[in-house]
């Protein structure tokens, strides 16, 4: 760290680099933090969160009963002990309520006064966050899996919808209709995605097993469809042709520079796809447990030297290694599946939500920390040494009968 | 170098700890790991992953002590906290069932007790380590609000089990209170009749017992001899009854007296009443042909001759040992005077046996389950006693039934029919007229002597020889029975009764049918009864189309073939017009023999089996003990005890063994024995799941679904298949597969 400094205060070093050093050592520590909590205001799981790109302070969270909550992250107190207070609640008492379970919610790009949130009530509402009320509501045929707004269109403002009709429909905010429908899967589409670095290239993924890449300029057809074998014949079987998993694919993520496209599916694999080509680049990430029938919520970092992947696995988050495909630790804190996580890139925090109801802050720990628990696990070896300045509960109690 | 042994002592230990099968850990080898553990973090973590491993073990009972041991360290260790807290997931749904695919293992008192002991450990580590050990607090949270624990519930139920045991605890107080009450209403209901019978039966108790101190020790002796006749003697004593009874004397010749005047009165009645042995001996002696008859009247008069024998010497029998149990207390004769009481003492009795006292025991019975008010328990439980003493008085009266019984039937002659329904049950039960009676129940309906066929009976009787009335001279048989037939003629319930009336009513038939001689009655009464048929429709007649079948060759307007035969004989179906299959599967004969194979207690075996016994064999001769007569069924017999004995010496119990050889310190080779039988199994302390799962329904699958069962089953049935298959092949979705 030290020595980073005096590079960058000296000019030898970029000054990315630095800052890439300390988020990638950052992210390496994440950890269960006693000292972050967030108020439990789900009654039952929660199926989505999305934090805020503008100031990166306010969290949305649907959950399995309709409700949609926003937290506050931002610490103001100073003290190193904080909840995220949530700000504001659409609850079940509110006439606006979603029915069913709240299956994605997105804050509008370029303001917080606006969010989105679709619900396998067959509906996508747009609400007024200062009003709670919802300004436009969109009805579709069927479930609403997923939808996603582009996080930086200038020339359009579309929200691509993935309902369980194989058609993705397209929903333009200015004129509140749906405008556009583009066909190509055969089930249900389970996520959808804009590219980060893109404005009209879209990402699809469908429970028929298949990748799609669209140009929503284009009217008559997918772009590419991702083909895990990359259009090697011999090794893929008649059906399994143009598909990019073995099962249905629920999970689809760009990484920040929009370069990459990361897919998981029900057949407990992950996969790393250039975006670009559509070529597979066969990353092996090992299994990847997936058994959610919906979309899976996962995400990766930004601005670290070698990104990291946080995907939900059982009732804990996997971090891997992007490009190397290799297994950094397994975050565990959840007691039961956990359904989406999010990444703060401000601070290089990550939250994450289960169907245990919670959502736990993961929160790099500090080194000064580590240090105490250092001499605190040397102190182990002294019986009965009460002379940490540790919590008591840390301490050892054996008895001195036991000699 | 040290570590390992401190390793390997640490297993050792945990193993010992958790397959002790305590409830309570052992203190001592507790505090050995504990010292164990304080050495080094590299300890306890080996002691954690034997824990866990411990843990998983399928056996609650193991569960159970690997967390007594995880829970001692809990409170030591900040090393295994931090340890045990990161994995807590998996030790909560090891411990306290969070997962429902995964529940606790059996045992299942064991398993709860592990559940509720989790549950209340976990709620201890919140309050004190919560705070710092986030996933701690994480934890109790979720168990907390999403599975709904209720910590302070003793019984650590989930909240569907506790809403479930409400529900029914709800459910079940209202059917006590719904019953209660009903059974409080009919208590009031029923209370005065009870109190009546009670009543009613004190009195005629007081009745007859002052009348008892009159009765004249004779009469008392008498009875007293009747009631304690040895069982075998029975017959005789109830011969002895309707005749020649010392005692009964007077009546009897009452019976004939009164037999003389009915005679005057209805005549005729009396003619069709004579019926049975008496008019078919007659017959048949005149016919000469007495031979199964004969044996049958002698067979009657056996006891009678006894009788005149007992009467001539005074002695009961020739070889009759009799055993006279004097017991002390009152016996109660009924006589003409008090008869009327006895009868109402014995419905009264019978009341309070059948109807009253089940009704108190069952509100006794809702009482104490519905815990009801005091008051009512007592008052049920009042009745209960007072019906229970009038019981047992009336027992102490030991009244004779039987004689009652036969004396009701006469009284009912004695015009006293409206007194009848007194004792419907003791008749069987019978309206109208049955007229197939089965052999075998006919004694039992008083109709014992009429041929299977009452037709004949009566076409056959001739009339002027019935006419005269009994002479005394006739043998005491024919006399008490038909005494007997007409006494129960004379009651309507019984069915000679009604048998006798439909004789009367039936019209006579022709005289020519007794002209056919005994050959044809005989004939008639042996042939069997067939079920009306076409050959008996077309008896005798001939068929002018009967077998022909008429053949329409071709179904078209106008174009027939030339040759077309319309009609074709068919052989069998002539023959079916005119024949009838009669299947007779042969008479039954009961088995009368016995297996008599030795049984291990020195007894024979009962078995009546007609060839083979299920446990001994075929059945063979046998004798007196058991050994077979013949001499090869004994060379068989002895191999097969001898391959017996050689597969298992019955003298080497392993058990007895063993005991020898700890007191004699020889060794007898018991071990070895055992080897033979069962290992010894791993964990002697724990409760062995496998025997628990010995129930039928286990045993049953065993054996169905063994693996040469279901082999031989499957072969079975592609067999069948195959001849299927065999059979219609042309067929296409036979030939398909």
């Amino acid at each position: 760290m030290l020595g980073f400094l005096t590079a960058r205060q000296a000019g030898l070093d970029d000054p990315l680099r630095l800052r890439r050093a300390e988020s990638t050592r950052r992210v390496l520590s994440l950890s269960l933090n006693p000292d972050r909590d967030v108020d439990r205001i789900h009654g039952n799981g929660i199926n989505t969160i999305d934090i805020d790109v503008i100031e990166g302070r306010y969290m949305l969270s649907g959950g399995a009963d309709g409700v949609i909550v926003v937290y506050d992250l931002e610490n103001y107190s100073g003290k190193p002990q904080y909840t995220c207070k949530a700000v504001c609640t659409v609850g079940r008492s509110s006439k606006y309520v979603h029915k069913f379970s709240v299956e994605t919610v997105q804050w509008y790009p370029y303001d917080t006064g606006m969010f989105v949130s679709s619900s396998f009530d067959k509906t996508m509402k747009v609400w007024d966050t200062e009003t709670l009320k919802p300004a436009e509501v969109f009805e579709f045929e069927g479930n609403v899996y997923s939808h996603h707004l582009s996080p930086i269109a200038r020339k359009h403002s579309l929200i691509a919808v993935g309902t369980k009709n194989p058609k993705i429909q397209l929903c333009d905010l200015k004129s509140g209709s749906k405008i556009h429908v583009l066909q190509g899967h055969r089930a249900e589409v389970l996520s959808v995605r804009w590219s980060p670095r893109y404005e009209h290239i879209l990402a699809t993924a469908s429970a028929d097993s298949k990748v799609k890449v669209w140009d929503v300029r284009r009217a008559s057809g997918s772009l590419l469809t991702l083909d895990q074998h990359s259009g090697d014949k011999s090794k893929a079987s008649s059906e399994a042709v143009n598909t990019a998993h073995n099962g249905r694919v629920n999970g689809l993520c760009f990484t920040g520079d929009g370069l990459y496209l990361l897919t998981t599916g029900t057949d407990d694999r992950m996969r790393l796809w250039n975006s670009a080509t559509g070529e597979n680049t066969l990353v092996n990430y090992g299994k990847v447990c997936n058994e959610s029938r919906k979309r899976l919520q996962f995400t990766v970092s930004r601005g670290c030297s070698p990104e990291f992947v946080f995907v939900p696995c059982g009732s804990s988050i996997a971090v891997y290694a992007l490009h190397t495909g290799e297994l950094v630790t397994m975050l565990r804190g959840h007691y039961s599946n956990v359904d989406c996580c999010e990444f703060h890139p401000d601070y290089q925090e990550m939250y994450s939500g289960g169907k245990d109801c919670n959502i736990l802050a993961w929160v790099p720990v500090l080194r000064s920390l580590e240090v105490e628990e250092k001499s605190d696990s040397e102190n182990t070896a002294v019986a009965d040494a009460g002379q940490s300045s540790g919590n008591p509960a840390f301490q050892d109690a054996w008895s001195s009968d036991e000699d | 170098m040290m570590e390992l042994a401190q390793r390997h002592r640490l297993s050792q230990l945990v193993e010992e700890l958790t397959t002790s099968g305590q409830p309570q850990l052992n203190q001592d080898k507790m505090k050995e790991i504990k010292k164990i553990c304080k050495i080094s973090n590299n300890c306890i973590d080996h002691m954690y992953h034997l824990v866990m491993a411990q843990l998983g073990q399928e056996h609650s009972e193991i569960r159970l002590s690997a967390f007594q041991i995880a829970s001692e360290l809990f409170s030591r260790s900040h090393y295994f906290r931090t340890l045990l807290v990161d994995n807590f997931k998996g030790f909560l749904e090891l411990t306290i069932e969070t997962d429902s695919d995964q529940p606790l293992p059996p045992p299942k008192e064991v398993a709860r007790k592990l559940r509720s002991l989790a549950i209340a450990t976990m709620q201890s580590w919140q309050a004190s380590y919560g705070t710092a050990y986030k996933k701690l607090a994480l934890g109790y949270h979720f168990l907390k609000q999403v599975k709904k624990v209720d910590f302070h519930d003793t019984e650590a139920r989930t909240v569907a089990e506790r809403r479930r045991e409400d529900e029914r605890q709800r459910k079940l107080e209202r059917i006590y209170r719904e019953r209660v009450e009903a059974a409080s209403r009919d208590m009031e209901e029923s209370h005065q009749e009870i109190e009546a019978t009670l009543t009613q039966m004190e009195s005629c108790m007081r009745l007859l017992s002052p009348e008892f101190d009159l009765t004249d020790m004779q009469t008392m002796h008498n009875s007293t001899l009747d009631d304690e006749q040895p069982c075998c003697s029975k017959d005789l004593k109830s011969d002895r009854q309707e005749g020649g009874q010392p005692d009964v004397e007077k009546s009897g010749t009452g019976e004939k007296r009164r037999r003389l005047e009915d005679e005057r009165e209805e005549e005729k009645r009396r003619l069709e009443a004579k019926d049975g042995e008496e008019t078919e001996k007659e017959f048949d002696k005149g016919q000469g042909n007495k031979g199964e008859e004969e044996k049958e009247s002698c067979d009657e008069e056996g006891p009678y001759e006894e009788d005149l024998f007992i009467r001539n010497s005074g002695l009961i029998s020739h070889a009759y040992n009799l055993d006279l149990n004097f017991t002390p207390g009152i016996h109660l004769k009924e006589t003409e005077d008090n008869e009327a009481v006895v009868s109402t003492l014995i419905d009264l009795y019978r009341m309070i046996t059948t109807k009253h006292l089940p009704v108190v025991q069952g509100w006794i019975q809702v009482f104490t389950k519905a815990r009801a008010e005091q008051q009512l328990l007592r008052k049920a439980l009042d009745l209960k006693r007072s019906l229970e003493a009038a019981q047992q008085k009336h027992n102490e009266l030991h009244i004779d039934y039987k004689a009652r019984v036969r004396r009701v039937v006469k009284a009912s002659s004695d015009l006293e029919d409206n007194d009848d329904d007194n004792d419907f049950d003791e008749v069987p039960e019978k309206e109208g007229y049955e007229p197939n009676i089965p052999e075998h129940l006919r004694v039992e309906y008083g109709l014992d002597l009429s041929p299977s066929t009452s037709a004949a009976t009566v076409t056959r009787k001739p009339p002027a020889k019935v006419a005269v009335p009994l002479p005394q001279s006739s043998s005491f048989a024919s006399v008490g029975h038909l005494k007997q037939l007409t006494e129960e003629e004379q009651d309507p319930t019984c069915a000679a009764a009604t048998f006798r009336l439909l004789r009367q009513n039936l019209p006579q038939p022709a005289d020519s049918s007794s002209d056919t001689g005994p050959s044809s009655a005989q004939k008639s009464a042996n042939a069997p009864v067939v079920p009306f048929g076409l050959d008996l429709y077309y008896w005798g007649q001939e068929q002018p189309n009967a077998g022909k079948i008429i053949k329409a060759a071709s179904q078209h307007q106008f174009w027939v073939p030339c040759e077309v035969e319309e009609e074709v004989e068919n052989e069998q179906l002539l023959a079916e017009s005119r024949s009838r299959y009669i299947s007779f599967p042969g008479i039954f004969i009961p088995v009368s023999h016995y297996c008599k194979a030795p049984l291990g207690d020195g007894r024979l075996c009962h078995r009546q089996d007609r060839l083979k016994c299920p446990f001994h064999g075929p059945i063979i001769p046998r004798d007196q003990e058991g050994l077979p007569c013949r001499q090869e069924d004994r060379v068989i017999e002895e191999r097969r005890e001898k391959r017996r004995r050689e597969e298992q010496p019955d003298w080497r119990d392993t058990a007895l063994m063993r005991d020898i050889e700890v007191t004699t310190g020889q060794n007898l080779g018991s071990d070895r024995v055992a080897k033979k039988g069962k290992g010894k199994k791993k964990f002697p302390n724990l409760s062995d799941l496998k025997q628990r799962a010995n129930t039928p329904r286990s045993r049953l699958q065993r054996k169905v679904f063994n693996q040469s069962t279901v082999r031989r089953v499957a072969q079975v049935m592609s067999k069948a298949d195959q001849k299927k298959h065999d059979k219609f092949s042309n067929q296409f979705n036979y030939a398909l597969n």
